[in-house]
Protein backbone atom coordinates (compact mmCIF):
# COMPACT_ATOMS: atom_id res chain seq x y z
CA UNK A 1 0.00 0.00 0.00
CA UNK A 2 1.44 3.65 -0.77
CA UNK A 3 0.85 6.79 1.20
CA UNK A 4 -1.96 7.66 -1.10
CA UNK A 5 -3.53 4.20 -0.02
CA UNK A 6 -2.86 4.43 3.37
CA UNK A 7 -4.29 8.02 3.81
CA UNK A 8 -7.80 6.72 2.05
CA UNK A 9 -7.84 3.36 4.33
CA UNK A 10 -7.89 6.34 7.17
CA UNK A 11 -10.84 7.53 6.21
CA UNK A 12 -12.77 4.26 5.49
CA UNK A 13 -12.00 2.81 8.29
CA UNK A 14 -13.73 6.75 9.60
CA UNK A 15 -16.96 4.79 8.29
CA UNK A 16 -19.54 2.74 10.85
CA UNK A 17 -20.17 -0.54 9.25
CA UNK A 18 -23.43 -1.86 8.84
CA UNK A 19 -25.12 -3.82 11.04
CA UNK A 20 -27.69 -6.16 10.78
CA UNK A 21 -30.81 -6.61 13.53
CA UNK A 22 -30.99 -7.60 16.86
CA UNK A 23 -31.00 -11.32 17.49
CA UNK A 24 -29.47 -11.90 13.97
CA UNK A 25 -27.05 -14.51 15.54
CA UNK A 26 -29.77 -16.35 17.43
CA UNK A 27 -31.80 -16.59 14.30
CA UNK A 28 -28.57 -17.46 12.07
CA UNK A 29 -28.10 -20.72 15.15
CA UNK A 30 -31.73 -21.77 14.89
CA UNK A 31 -31.49 -22.46 11.54
CA UNK A 32 -27.75 -24.27 11.58
CA UNK A 33 -29.41 -26.21 14.84
CA UNK A 34 -32.14 -27.51 13.01
CA UNK A 35 -30.04 -27.61 9.81
CA UNK A 36 -27.58 -30.81 12.22
CA UNK A 37 -30.84 -32.27 13.21
CA UNK A 38 -31.56 -32.85 9.93
CA UNK A 39 -27.93 -34.02 9.29
CA UNK A 40 -28.33 -36.21 12.45
CA UNK A 41 -31.43 -37.54 11.09
CA UNK A 42 -29.84 -38.83 7.87
CA UNK A 43 -27.17 -40.31 9.79
CA UNK A 44 -29.55 -42.82 11.77
CA UNK A 45 -31.16 -43.29 8.13
CA UNK A 46 -28.36 -44.42 6.99
CA UNK A 47 -28.49 -47.16 9.41
CA UNK A 48 -28.26 -50.89 8.05
CA UNK A 49 -29.26 -54.05 10.18
CA UNK A 50 -27.15 -56.59 11.77
CA UNK A 51 -28.86 -59.22 10.54
CA UNK A 52 -29.66 -58.60 6.58
CA UNK A 53 -33.44 -59.32 5.24
CA UNK A 54 -32.16 -62.49 3.14
CA UNK A 55 -30.96 -63.87 6.20
CA UNK A 56 -34.55 -63.05 7.97
CA UNK A 57 -35.93 -64.77 4.93
CA UNK A 58 -34.12 -68.02 5.32
CA UNK A 59 -34.34 -67.92 9.58
CA UNK A 60 -38.02 -67.77 8.87
CA UNK A 61 -38.59 -70.29 5.95
CA UNK A 62 -36.33 -72.44 8.19
CA UNK A 63 -38.43 -71.31 11.04
CA UNK A 64 -42.03 -72.47 9.21
CA UNK A 65 -40.23 -76.02 8.00
CA UNK A 66 -39.54 -76.88 11.54
CA UNK A 67 -43.43 -76.71 12.41
CA UNK A 68 -45.04 -78.00 9.55
CA UNK A 69 -42.24 -80.37 10.27
CA UNK A 70 -43.34 -81.09 13.92
CA UNK A 71 -47.26 -81.05 12.84
CA UNK A 72 -46.92 -83.58 10.42
CA UNK A 73 -44.77 -85.65 12.02
CA UNK A 74 -47.49 -86.16 15.10
CA UNK A 75 -49.15 -89.08 16.15
CA UNK A 76 -52.78 -87.90 15.42
CA UNK A 77 -51.78 -87.23 11.69
CA UNK A 78 -50.32 -90.72 11.02
CA UNK A 79 -54.32 -92.14 10.91
CA UNK A 80 -54.21 -93.08 7.56
CA UNK A 81 -54.46 -96.19 6.80
CA UNK A 82 -53.24 -96.69 3.16
CA UNK A 83 -49.81 -95.44 3.12
CA UNK A 84 -49.88 -92.23 0.97
CA UNK A 85 -46.64 -90.75 -0.56
CA UNK A 86 -46.78 -88.31 2.49
CA UNK A 87 -46.75 -90.75 4.66
CA UNK A 88 -43.92 -92.86 2.85
CA UNK A 89 -42.17 -89.44 2.97
CA UNK A 90 -42.91 -88.90 6.35
CA UNK A 91 -42.66 -92.50 7.08
CA UNK A 92 -39.11 -92.68 5.92
CA UNK A 93 -38.33 -89.59 7.98
CA UNK A 94 -39.57 -91.49 10.83
CA UNK A 95 -36.97 -94.40 10.14
CA UNK A 96 -34.50 -91.65 10.89
CA UNK A 97 -32.62 -92.17 13.88
CA UNK A 98 -34.15 -89.60 16.25
CA UNK A 99 -32.74 -90.75 19.95
CA UNK A 100 -29.66 -88.25 20.05
CA UNK A 101 -31.51 -85.53 18.83
CA UNK A 102 -34.71 -86.45 21.33
CA UNK A 103 -31.73 -86.74 24.19
CA UNK A 104 -30.31 -83.32 23.62
CA UNK A 105 -33.90 -81.61 23.80
CA UNK A 106 -35.03 -83.11 26.75
CA UNK A 107 -31.96 -81.85 28.35
CA UNK A 108 -32.59 -78.24 27.01
CA UNK A 109 -36.23 -78.75 28.23
CA UNK A 110 -34.98 -80.09 31.16
CA UNK A 111 -32.42 -77.00 31.76
CA UNK A 112 -35.31 -74.44 30.84
CA UNK A 113 -37.79 -76.58 33.55
CA UNK A 114 -35.59 -75.40 36.15
CA UNK A 115 -35.60 -71.55 35.54
CA UNK A 116 -37.74 -69.79 37.64
CA UNK A 117 -41.09 -68.05 36.01
CA UNK A 118 -40.08 -64.84 37.60
CA UNK A 119 -36.93 -64.63 34.98
CA UNK A 120 -39.20 -65.85 31.81
CA UNK A 121 -41.43 -62.57 33.57
CA UNK A 122 -38.14 -60.47 33.40
CA UNK A 123 -37.42 -61.40 29.89
CA UNK A 124 -40.68 -60.89 28.24
CA UNK A 125 -40.88 -57.25 30.05
CA UNK A 126 -37.56 -56.71 28.84
CA UNK A 127 -38.17 -57.22 24.97
CA UNK A 128 -41.48 -55.22 25.45
CA UNK A 129 -39.45 -52.28 26.70
CA UNK A 130 -36.93 -52.35 24.09
CA UNK A 131 -40.05 -52.75 21.59
CA UNK A 132 -41.58 -49.91 22.75
CA UNK A 133 -38.67 -47.86 22.42
CA UNK A 134 -37.74 -48.86 19.08
CA UNK A 135 -40.97 -47.97 17.62
CA UNK A 136 -41.19 -44.29 19.64
CA UNK A 137 -37.49 -44.01 18.86
CA UNK A 138 -38.99 -44.12 14.94
CA UNK A 139 -42.42 -42.08 15.76
CA UNK A 140 -40.40 -39.52 17.27
CA UNK A 141 -37.59 -39.10 14.59
CA UNK A 142 -40.50 -38.79 11.96
CA UNK A 143 -42.12 -36.48 13.70
CA UNK A 144 -39.05 -33.78 14.18
CA UNK A 145 -38.59 -34.40 10.31
CA UNK A 146 -41.77 -33.57 9.39
CA UNK A 147 -41.58 -30.34 11.60
CA UNK A 148 -38.20 -29.16 9.90
CA UNK A 149 -39.58 -29.65 6.71
CA UNK B 1 -4.89 -22.76 18.99
CA UNK B 2 -5.84 -19.73 20.16
CA UNK B 3 -9.58 -19.98 21.69
CA UNK B 4 -10.00 -16.29 19.15
CA UNK B 5 -8.73 -18.36 16.41
CA UNK B 6 -11.16 -19.40 13.25
CA UNK B 7 -9.92 -22.46 13.31
CA UNK B 8 -10.40 -23.37 17.14
CA UNK B 9 -14.83 -22.69 15.94
CA UNK B 10 -14.60 -24.34 13.09
CA UNK B 11 -12.81 -27.37 14.48
CA UNK B 12 -15.08 -27.24 17.39
CA UNK B 13 -18.04 -27.25 15.16
CA UNK B 14 -16.35 -29.87 12.95
CA UNK B 15 -16.67 -31.86 16.51
CA UNK B 16 -20.20 -31.56 17.04
CA UNK B 17 -20.16 -28.76 18.93
CA UNK B 18 -22.76 -26.76 16.70
CA UNK B 19 -23.05 -24.03 19.00
CA UNK B 20 -19.12 -22.71 18.67
CA UNK B 21 -20.66 -21.73 15.33
CA UNK B 22 -22.62 -18.90 16.79
CA UNK B 23 -18.55 -17.92 17.63
CA UNK B 24 -18.19 -17.28 13.51
CA UNK B 25 -21.34 -15.39 13.44
CA UNK B 26 -21.12 -12.91 15.99
CA UNK B 27 -17.41 -11.89 14.25
CA UNK B 28 -18.34 -11.86 10.43
CA UNK B 29 -22.45 -10.64 10.61
CA UNK B 30 -21.39 -6.77 10.28
CA UNK B 31 -19.14 -7.57 7.27
CA UNK B 32 -21.13 -10.05 5.66
CA UNK B 33 -24.35 -8.13 6.24
CA UNK B 34 -22.58 -4.88 4.98
CA UNK B 35 -21.58 -6.39 1.75
CA UNK B 36 -24.78 -8.07 1.03
CA UNK B 37 -26.47 -4.80 1.36
CA UNK B 38 -24.08 -3.00 -1.00
CA UNK B 39 -25.06 -5.17 -3.62
CA UNK B 40 -28.53 -5.99 -2.65
CA UNK B 41 -29.08 -2.56 -1.51
CA UNK B 42 -32.85 -3.40 0.55
CA UNK B 43 -32.25 -4.31 4.15
CA UNK B 44 -34.66 -7.16 4.10
CA UNK B 45 -32.90 -9.01 1.25
CA UNK B 46 -29.57 -8.07 2.41
CA UNK B 47 -30.56 -9.81 6.10
CA UNK B 48 -32.02 -13.06 4.17
CA UNK B 49 -28.87 -13.02 2.46
CA UNK B 50 -26.52 -12.93 5.19
CA UNK B 51 -28.73 -15.79 6.98
CA UNK B 52 -28.24 -18.05 3.78
CA UNK B 53 -24.82 -17.19 3.99
CA UNK B 54 -24.09 -18.78 7.11
CA UNK B 55 -26.43 -21.68 6.93
CA UNK B 56 -24.37 -22.47 3.47
CA UNK B 57 -21.08 -21.86 5.36
CA UNK B 58 -22.04 -24.20 8.09
CA UNK B 59 -23.44 -27.03 5.45
CA UNK B 60 -20.17 -26.55 3.38
CA UNK B 61 -17.68 -26.08 6.56
CA UNK B 62 -16.21 -29.95 5.77
CA UNK B 63 -14.99 -28.10 2.06
CA UNK B 64 -13.26 -25.37 3.87
CA UNK B 65 -9.51 -26.49 3.65
CA UNK B 66 -7.87 -23.36 5.45
CA UNK B 67 -6.06 -22.52 2.55
CA UNK B 68 -7.12 -19.30 2.73
CA UNK B 69 -8.23 -17.33 5.79
CA UNK B 70 -11.97 -17.80 6.99
CA UNK B 71 -13.38 -14.34 6.31
CA UNK B 72 -12.27 -14.30 2.61
CA UNK B 73 -14.01 -17.84 2.39
CA UNK B 74 -16.93 -16.95 3.61
CA UNK B 75 -17.47 -13.42 1.56
CA UNK B 76 -16.79 -15.19 -1.07
CA UNK B 77 -19.81 -17.67 -0.50
CA UNK B 78 -22.05 -13.95 0.10
CA UNK B 79 -20.42 -12.46 -3.27
CA UNK B 80 -21.50 -15.23 -4.92
CA UNK B 81 -24.89 -15.96 -3.60
CA UNK B 82 -25.29 -11.78 -3.91
CA UNK B 83 -24.36 -12.07 -7.71
CA UNK B 84 -25.98 -14.90 -8.92
CA UNK B 85 -29.15 -13.36 -7.51
CA UNK B 86 -28.77 -9.56 -9.45
CA UNK B 87 -27.88 -12.03 -12.61
CA UNK B 88 -31.38 -13.15 -11.73
CA UNK B 89 -32.59 -9.27 -12.00
CA UNK B 90 -30.32 -8.78 -15.00
CA UNK B 91 -28.67 -6.11 -12.83
CA UNK B 92 -25.58 -5.43 -14.39
CA UNK B 93 -23.13 -3.19 -12.65
CA UNK B 94 -22.00 0.10 -14.38
CA UNK B 95 -18.10 0.41 -14.82
CA UNK B 96 -16.38 3.93 -13.66
CA UNK B 97 -14.71 6.24 -15.58
CA UNK B 98 -11.09 7.50 -15.68
CA UNK B 99 -10.84 10.56 -12.74
CA UNK B 100 -8.74 13.45 -13.73
CA UNK B 101 -7.31 13.82 -10.67
CA UNK B 102 -3.66 14.14 -9.67
CA UNK B 103 -1.87 11.94 -6.72
CA UNK B 104 -1.06 15.47 -5.48
CA UNK B 105 -4.64 16.73 -5.83
CA UNK B 106 -5.64 13.25 -3.64
CA UNK B 107 -3.18 14.31 -1.03
CA UNK B 108 -4.78 18.07 -0.75
CA UNK B 109 -7.76 16.83 -0.82
CA UNK B 110 -7.40 14.04 1.97
CA UNK B 111 -5.91 16.87 4.45
CA UNK B 112 -8.80 19.50 3.20
CA UNK B 113 -11.24 16.79 4.64
CA UNK B 114 -8.82 15.60 7.37
CA UNK B 115 -9.89 19.13 8.99
CA UNK B 116 -13.55 18.83 9.02
CA UNK B 117 -15.58 17.75 11.49
CA UNK B 118 -15.59 14.06 12.56
CA UNK B 119 -19.59 13.29 12.07
CA UNK B 120 -19.64 15.06 8.70
CA UNK B 121 -16.45 13.09 7.20
CA UNK B 122 -18.43 9.52 8.13
CA UNK B 123 -21.84 11.63 6.26
CA UNK B 124 -19.89 12.88 3.47
CA UNK B 125 -18.15 9.87 3.24
CA UNK B 126 -20.98 7.13 3.29
CA UNK B 127 -22.86 9.27 0.63
CA UNK B 128 -19.72 9.27 -1.46
CA UNK B 129 -19.17 5.61 -1.05
CA UNK B 130 -23.09 4.80 -1.65
CA UNK B 131 -22.42 6.56 -5.01
CA UNK B 132 -20.09 4.34 -6.43
CA UNK B 133 -20.93 1.12 -9.01
CA UNK B 134 -22.33 -1.95 -6.70
CA UNK B 135 -19.37 -3.81 -7.00
CA UNK B 136 -16.70 -1.05 -6.10
CA UNK B 137 -18.02 -0.29 -3.11
CA UNK B 138 -17.54 -4.02 -2.44
CA UNK B 139 -14.14 -3.53 -3.28
CA UNK B 140 -13.16 -0.57 -1.49
CA UNK B 141 -14.74 -2.23 1.47
CA UNK B 142 -12.51 -5.24 1.40
CA UNK B 143 -9.75 -3.42 0.65
CA UNK B 144 -9.52 -0.87 2.50
CA UNK B 145 -12.20 -2.04 5.69
CA UNK B 146 -11.25 -5.17 5.43
CA UNK B 147 -7.51 -5.30 4.31
CA UNK B 148 -7.96 -8.25 2.23
CA UNK B 149 -4.80 -8.40 -0.08
CA UNK B 150 -5.84 -8.01 -4.11
CA UNK B 151 -5.18 -11.81 -4.47
CA UNK B 152 -7.58 -12.56 -1.61
CA UNK B 153 -10.46 -10.19 -2.89
CA UNK B 154 -9.58 -11.69 -6.63
CA UNK B 155 -10.56 -15.21 -4.79
CA UNK B 156 -13.82 -13.79 -3.41
CA UNK B 157 -15.07 -11.92 -6.63
CA UNK B 158 -13.46 -14.06 -9.34
CA UNK B 159 -11.76 -10.97 -10.57
CA UNK B 160 -7.86 -10.38 -12.26
CA UNK B 161 -5.77 -9.13 -9.50
CA UNK B 162 -5.04 -6.47 -12.56
CA UNK B 163 -8.49 -5.88 -12.73
CA UNK B 164 -9.14 -5.35 -9.12
CA UNK B 165 -6.13 -3.15 -9.28
CA UNK B 166 -7.75 -0.72 -11.60
CA UNK B 167 -11.30 -0.50 -10.40
CA UNK B 168 -9.80 0.45 -7.10
CA UNK B 169 -7.77 3.22 -8.02
CA UNK B 170 -10.50 4.33 -10.26
CA UNK B 171 -12.93 4.25 -7.56
CA UNK B 172 -10.93 5.79 -4.79
CA UNK B 173 -10.00 8.79 -7.36
CA UNK B 174 -14.23 8.80 -8.07
CA UNK B 175 -14.53 9.37 -4.09
CA UNK B 176 -11.80 11.81 -3.76
CA UNK B 177 -13.88 13.69 -6.22
CA UNK B 178 -17.12 13.37 -5.03
CA UNK B 179 -16.32 14.54 -1.53
CA UNK B 180 -14.32 17.50 -3.23
CA UNK B 181 -17.55 18.48 -4.90
CA UNK B 182 -19.67 18.09 -1.92
CA UNK B 183 -17.58 20.18 0.18
CA UNK B 184 -17.27 23.18 -2.42
CA UNK B 185 -21.24 22.78 -1.91
CA UNK B 186 -21.00 22.94 1.37
CA UNK B 187 -18.84 26.43 1.03
CA UNK B 188 -21.02 27.72 -1.49
CA UNK B 189 -23.98 27.45 0.28
CA UNK B 190 -22.91 28.84 3.62
CA UNK B 191 -21.48 31.82 1.77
Amino acid sequence: MNKIDKQFEQLIKEISIDSPSKGFTLKVMDRIQAEAAVQKHTLLEDYQPVISKRTWIILIAAFVFMVVYVIMSSPESSTVKEPGLWSTVTGSLQKIDTKPVSNLWQTVTGMFSSIPTMAYLILTASLVLWTLDLFLTRFRHSAAKVQIS
Amino acid sequence: MNKTDDLYYIEAVRKGNVAAFSALVDRYQNLVYSLALKLLKKTEEAEEMAQDTFVKAYQKLDTYEGKSKFSTWLYSITYNACISELRKRRIQFSSLEDQRISDQDEMRMHDYFSETKKEDQEKYLSIALGKLPEDDQVLVTLYYYENQSMDEISVITGLTVSNIKVKIHRARKRMYSLLHEMLHEEIYTLL
